[in-house]
């Protein structure tokens, strides 16, 4: 797929538009304001404050340095310097949704990382026999973990799973690209063992 | 599909994160940095200085008038920032040929693409919209498949549906296809009754 708009459209639905964290800063900033301005007008016109005077406001501003301990002011400091990272953060990161641009021809197609977790699933319970209910699989944006629980006495071949898995992985055609990992859990033999 | 103007909010999210980080480090370097607090100090009482010189009701008004530039430009910004999605009707066509000439009203497309989806059993719910993204049209076709339905064949499913209606109506759609996990299709997952 090489349309530019539909390399925008993927690149939209696959990544968070921080419309939320957007309105959140921005709702908190203009409450914020619309008090200030609150009280302001309330002192010109000189009714009592709401909460504190903006004049008696500024000057425990002013004395910050002396009315407060280091300690205190260095903690203040701190949580305030650390929401302002957040936010920073959430302008600057990616934001990538659970989600995998699958590669189809012309066509842009995107799939909840969900979708193809279970398809896989599936496909593997059918190729190898082994029960739907003992296989999870979890897709994550760069890897795929399967693990396989197979009932007592059954013997699988972790080569073949393995080649399973990654067949069809690889025929999802998935960007980013995905590395399988394969895990086999015997947790009823090992039980045995332990009796032993 | 949404249009929002993902770079504006970003811009707004990072010029607020490094204010706010500022107040942070000023209020750290207060303590941290000697000398900052004499120019804490300082800079209140020129400020105040400055508010006493220009009178206590014009200081106030001017205050409250630039809070009120500020609120405005941060709702005005977001509210062209948010846009919902913008849904053309695809257009009507026509495709010429000997015998004839067909047309395609509005709509056409979009029902017939959601009926020849629906007739599949491991199809649970599928939504067909056309937006405007850059000016293009973009034919969006969302898809819900019951649990373990392969994307693959839901892909290849809807690539040849998609095909046959640019055939049939003369004009090809950009398209765009999205599979989703729902909690409906959670729900419909059959479970083994019997072994």
């Amino acid at each position: 797929m090489t349309d530019s708009v539909l390399r925008t459209v993927v690149r939209r639905e696959t990544h968070s538009p921080r419309t939320v964290a957007m309105l959140v800063v921005v709702v908190v900033l203009v409450l914020g304001l619309a008090y200030a301005a609150v009280e302001i007008i309330l002192a010109l016109a000189g009714r009592g404050p709401l909460l504190v005077a903006p004049g008696t406001a500024f000057d425990a501003v002013a004395a910050l340095p002396t009315a407060l301990t280091p300690a205190a002011i260095v903690t203040i400091g701190v949580v305030i310097a650390l929401i302002g990272l957040v936010v920073v953060l959430l302008a600057v990161k990616p934001g990538r949704l659970s989600k995998h641009e699958m590669t189809w021809n012309d066509r842009a197609v995107v799939v909840d990382n969900g979708v193809v977790a279970s398809a896989l699933a599936q496909h593997l319970s059918n190729e190898s026999g082994i029960a739907r209910d003992n296989i999870v699989v979890g897709v994550a944006h760069r890897a795929v973990d399967v693990t396989v629980r197979p009932p007592l006495g059954i013997a699988v071949d972790q080569q073949q799973l393995r080649s399973i898995v990654e067949t069809e992985v690889a025929s999802y055609r998935l960007t980013p690209s995905v590395r399988t990992h394969l895990k086999v859990e015997h947790p009823a033999e090992a039980e045995r063992e332990d009796s032993r | 599909m949404r249009n929002t103007h993902r770079a504006l909010n970003r811009t707004l999210l990072l010029i607020i994160g490094l204010v706010v980080l500022a107040v942070g480090a000023a209020l750290i370097a207060l303590v941290a940095v000697p000398g900052a607090a004499d120019l804490w100090k300082n800079g209140a009482d020129g400020v105040r200085a400055w508010a006493d010189g220009v009178g206590e009701p014009a200081f106030g008004i001017g205050t409250v008038a630039v809070m009120v530039i500020v609120a405005v430009v941060l709702i005005a910004l977001p509210a062209s920032a948010v846009r919902g999605s913008s849904r053309v009707p695809l257009e009507s066509t026509g495709a010429e040929s000997a015998a004839g000439r067909i047309v395609v009203t509005d709509g056409f497309a979009s029902e017939a693409l959601k009926n020849s989806i629906a007739e599949r059993d491991e199809i649970l719910a599928a939504r067909v919209s056309s937006n405007e993204v850059r000016k293009e049209t973009v034919l969006h076709v969302s898809i819900t498949p019951r649990q373990n339905t392969s994307p693959r064949e839901i892909a290849a499913y809807v690539d040849t549906l998609v095909s046959n209606l640019a055939t049939l109506t003369g004009q090809t759609f950009r398209t765009y296809i999205s599979v989703h996990s729902s909690l409906r299709a959670r729900l419909a997952h059959d479970q083994r009754r019997l072994s």
